[in-house]
């Protein structure tokens, strides 16, 4: 091993250590909150992605900055105030900015970009925010229940709703916190993501997708939960969580389809 | 003069509640609460009205605009439809029951004209004569699922177009009572909670929708594009099913496998091609 990457591994070990009591609240939140239980995929998927780069990695030139010292110096100020009480979201933060931080250090700005879009990935993983997450539930539930209401009528189907209760003739389906549609769209705005980066060479895909994920999902969890009132068979154990998954692959099929249409827009806009 | 209006307040509220315990609780019988709407002469319908519940008529025999009995139309009755069957004959005996009991109960305040905009408390509010509602009239459940609230109304109930009455605190639709002397006419696009118990007719206006019951003694019912859903009775309505997503972990995994999939579509079906 060379000096190099011995300050590499030593760096990496005491970033770990330094940082453990937020990596374990994080992993306790993906074991505990269904909603971001894919929280354990995005530290398998960024190595692949790092690894699929090597080559351009390998070609990086070392030009180390002294602004990596003012982002580790911000991070550990971050990293102060979630131990203080502030919340695991900072700590969480403060510990991407540690790594960009490191990165600076060690490689320079080049490095920086190269880990752009791993860090970006990385975002993903970190936890909910209460406070937004609080403001967006309600409207969620309630958008998921009005949208719900909306499909069935329109199929011919009676349905009378109140609030996020929706009654299928005498069927009464509660779209509650875990119904709202935050799972789909944290879900899909990471495969949104991860498919433009595999399929699509240019980076602006990787915007133009996740911006389609949003409406996307929304109306796809509420086909789910229209589907769950107008079939009572699936509304609980594998079914249920058949059903929910064929849902969000014609998902990611619409989000291909958009793929499709961007690229054939940006034809038209290049010709 | 603020320190006298609450004293009342207390006061009448602890009437109320005193009241309330010599009534006792006054109950649908196990087949009229089965039906969302109920007549003594006819069943008369227009437009894409939905009744979530059994339907009804008895002693007469006259239901017309609704899909499965002749001459059929465009209404759709979630439950069973009854003309003049043994069912309905049993369910206008339990209507005749829980209407006189709603008539006996023991008053605790008095209403008059027109109730829009008042704020209501589980009770026995009687009004001598007719009834309206014009704007939004709430009934408070002070927490308790099981508050009851009775309206005994000498003649007629009416209500202007846009009316609603909005249930918080626990009221449940099931457990308000609309007793009228005659009849009741719910104006254009009103939204009504609980059980209307009408001697003669019950009339709603295009696109009012009720969450109770339409039960008529002796009169027609008439509908005009509604929605009636029939709550359940005394024990509340059952527990609605939740219906949560799959883990984002299994939706992730399927998504990747997707992705994947499709990336390596041609490689993966090229060992299936025949020649």
């Amino acid at each position: 091993m060379s000096w190099r990457q011995g300050v590499i591994v030593t760096t990496a070990l005491v970033l770990l250590g330094c940082y453990a009591p937020t990596l374990k609240g994080m992993a306790a939140q993906w074991w505990t909150d269904e909603d971001m239980s894919h929280g354990f995929l995005v530290p398998i998927v960024i190595p692949w992605v790092i690894w699929r780069e090597r080559e351009r990695w390998s070609t990086l030139a070392i030009a180390p900055s002294w602004w990596g010292f003012a982002l580790l110096a911000s991070a550990a100020g971050l990293q102060l105030a979630a131990a203080l009480g502030v919340g695991l979201f900072a700590g969480a933060v403060a510990f991407l900015l540690s790594i960009a931080g490191v990165l600076l250090c060690l490689g320079g700005f080049g490095w920086l970009r190269a880990a752009a879009f791993p860090l970006a990935l990385a975002s993903f993983m970190l936890p909910k925010l209460a406070v937004v997450y609080n403001q967006a539930t309600l409207p969620l539930q309630l958008l998921a229940s009005r949208i719900a209401a909306r499909l069935l009528t329109t199929a011919g189907i009676g349905v009378l709703r109140e609030g996020n209760i929706l009654d299928v003739g005498g069927h009464r389906v509660a779209v509650v916190e875990a119904c709202n549609g935050i799972r789909y769209l944290l879900s899909l705005g990471f495969l949104a993501v991860m498919l433009a980066y595999w399929c699509d060479p240019k980076p602006w895909m990787r915007w133009a997708l996740l911006a389609a994920a949003v409406p996307i999902a929304i109306l796809a969890n509420g086909l789910r939960v229209a589907g769950a009132g107008w079939l009572p068979s699936i509304e609980a154990g594998v079914p249920h969580a058949v059903s929910g998954c064929l849902i969000f692959l014609l998902c990611l099929a619409i989000l291909m389809f958009f793929r499709q249409l961007f690229n054939r827009a940006y034809a038209c806009y290049r010709n | 003069m603020k320190g006298r209006t609450v004293n009342k307040l207390i006061v009448l509220l602890a009437w109320s509640a005193f009241v309330s315990g010599l009534n006792g609780q006054i109950a649908l019988g196990p087949t009229v609460d089965t039906f969302g709407v109920l007549a003594g002469s006819t069943v008369t319908n227009s437009g894409l009205t939905v009744v979530l519940g059994n339907l009804g008529v008895s002693p007469g025999t006259a239901i017309t605009g609704f899909t499965g009995i002749a001459p059929g139309g465009p209404g759709l009755v979630s439950g069973t439809i009854h003309s003049a069957d043994a069912l309905a004959l049993q369910a206008q005996t339990e209507l005749t029951a829980a209407y006189n009991a709603a008539a006996g109960a023991a008053s605790t305040a008095t209403v008059a004209g027109d109730i829009g905009g008042l704020t209501f408390f589980p009770g026995v509010y009687k009004s001598t004569s007719t009834l309206g509602i014009t704007g939004t009239v709430i009934l408070n459940g002070l927490g308790n699922p099981n508050a009851q609230f009775i309206f005994q109304i000498g003649s007629a109930l009416t209500t202007a177009t846009s009316s609603s009455i909005l249930l918080i605190n626990g009221a449940q639709a099931s457990n308000v009572f609309w007793q009228m002397g005659s009849s009741a006419t719910l104006g254009t696009n009103t939204s009504f909670a609980g059980n209307l118990l009408a001697l003669a007719s019950i009339s709603l206006g295009t696109g009012a929708v009720i969450q109770g019951r339409a039960l008529a003694r002796n009169g027609a019912v008439t509908l005009l594009s509604n929605t009636i859903t029939s709550p359940a009775g005394l024990s509340g309505p059952p527990a609605p099913l939740v219906t949560p997503a799959p883990s984002s972990l299994l939706l992730v995994i399927t998504g990747l496998a997707g992705v994947a999939i499709y990336q390596t579509r041609k490689r993966l079906f090229r060992s299936f091609k025949f020649h």
